[in-house]
């Protein structure tokens, strides 16, 4: 073992941090070695330089500043809630003025006169519908073992082009007409 | 004369029963009781800080934030066994999380200032130059050597008290104690130019 494998214990022995035994190795080595003597009192001396260091305080005007910093935190957290809570306050008033606004009951609308209807013309008679009977297809008529007749479109029914039909309706209020125009068909142009 | 005005302020809080009468005090909302409790611990707290962290202004930044802590955390320091302990362990995290949130500032030259001006100008030299020499050799340590170094040999706990504070075992702050002297002491002899 060499000096280096010393140095920690040497280390630890001048902070007093060996127990019994250990104290009683290191000091036998001290006792033969000449070179760890000469460690630990480079170990000794700088940790004495360091607390001598370590003693000194700086100026008072550095805790004082602290101190001032400390205490207006200090203040500012025991302001009771409603000196810190205006703003607050204020809010809550804001959000009860909008709530009142909107469930402020509304005045029911006076429901719209009934039109008076006057027809000008009457619509013609509906077209007769022809009853279209289902024929089966090809499968269908296999499937249900019936023979099969090509199937025949009907005649399409002629339709005579739809006349238009004017319809006026007369309100109340004699400054409101409606015209509906529509044709024979009922669809609405 | 102020030194002892200000020891004899300080000592009334020397017995436990003072001290938690103090506290209550300060529970309540009592700002001089507060402010009394502050006085005792403002020593250990922004000195041991300036050394973590190596410049004032971060130090009485970490300081503020222990005592605001200690202040929100009264109840817990009163039924803690050493108010002591609990504001080294609260100064060490404090440092830590300041350390992570701002980049290492230069140090001031002056941050270590005497508080008394009376000294002759050859003791303020050397006092200035052992000043540096601390400084220095804790800024070249690792984070943890630093935090052990400091709290062992600069503020006097022992060996368990630092693991504690620091919540790690005794055998790793045994080794990182031995490092840090190790390691000052290389420094110290380069520093002063000569083999002691």
């Amino acid at each position: 073992m060499n000096c280096r494998d010393w140095e920690e214990r040497l280390a630890l022995y001048a902070g007093g941090d060996l127990g019994a035994p250990e104290r009683a190795a290191v000091e036998r080595h001290l006792g033969e070695c000449a070179g760890c003597q000469v460690f630990l009192s480079g170990v000794t001396e700088g940790l004495r330089i360091l607390k001598e260091a370590h003693t000194e305080q700086p100026a008072e005007a550095h805790f004082a500043a602290v101190r001032a910093r400390v205490l207006a935190q200090v203040r500012r957290e025991q302001r009771p809630w409603w000196r810190k809570g205006w703003v607050y306050g204020l809010a809550g008033v804001a959000a009860a003025v909008l709530v009142v606004i909107a469930l402020r009951p509304r005045p029911v609308p006076a429901p719209p006169p009934a039109p008076r209807v006057a027809v000008s013309e009457r619509p013609p008679a509906p077209l007769p519908v022809k009853e279209r009977v289902a024929v089966p297809g090809r499968r269908g008529a296999l499937r249900a073992g019936l023979p099969y007749r090509r199937r025949v479109r009907p005649a399409e029914p002629v339709i005579e082009p739809a006349k238009p039909l004017v319809v006026k309706l007369v309100t109340d209020d004699p400054n409101v007409v409606i015209y509906w125009i529509t044709d024979t068909r009922g669809d609405l142009k | 004369m102020k030194a002892l005005a200000f020891l004899a302020a300080v000592a009334t809080m020397d017995h436990p029963e003072d001290r938690a009468g103090v506290i209550e005090a300060a529970k309540a909302g009592d700002l001089a009781a507060f402010e009394q409790l502050m006085r005792q611990y403002e020593r250990l707290v922004l000195v041991t800080a300036l050394r973590l962290l190596g410049s004032l202004e971060d130090a009485q930044d970490a300081s503020q934030e222990v005592f605001l802590k200690l202040y929100r955390n009264l109840g817990k320091v009163q039924a803690s066994a050493s108010i002591s302990g609990w504001l080294y362990r609260v100064t060490a995290n404090a440092c830590h999380d300041l350390r992570r949130r701002r980049p290492a500032s230069v140090p001031v030259e002056d941050a270590g200032e005497l508080a008394s001006g009376e000294a002759d100008p050859q003791q303020r030299t050397a006092e200035k130059e052992r000043r540096r020499a601390l400084e220095l050799s804790l800024r070249m340590l690792s984070e943890k050597e630093r935090a052990a170094l400091v709290l062992r040999d600069l503020e006097g706990l022992s060996t368990e008290e630092v693991a504690r504070t620091l919540g790690s075992s005794e055998a790793t702050v045994r080794s990182q104690i031995s490092k840090a002297r190790v390691k000052v002491k290389g420094f110290v002899e380069r520093y002063f130019g000569r083999r002691v």
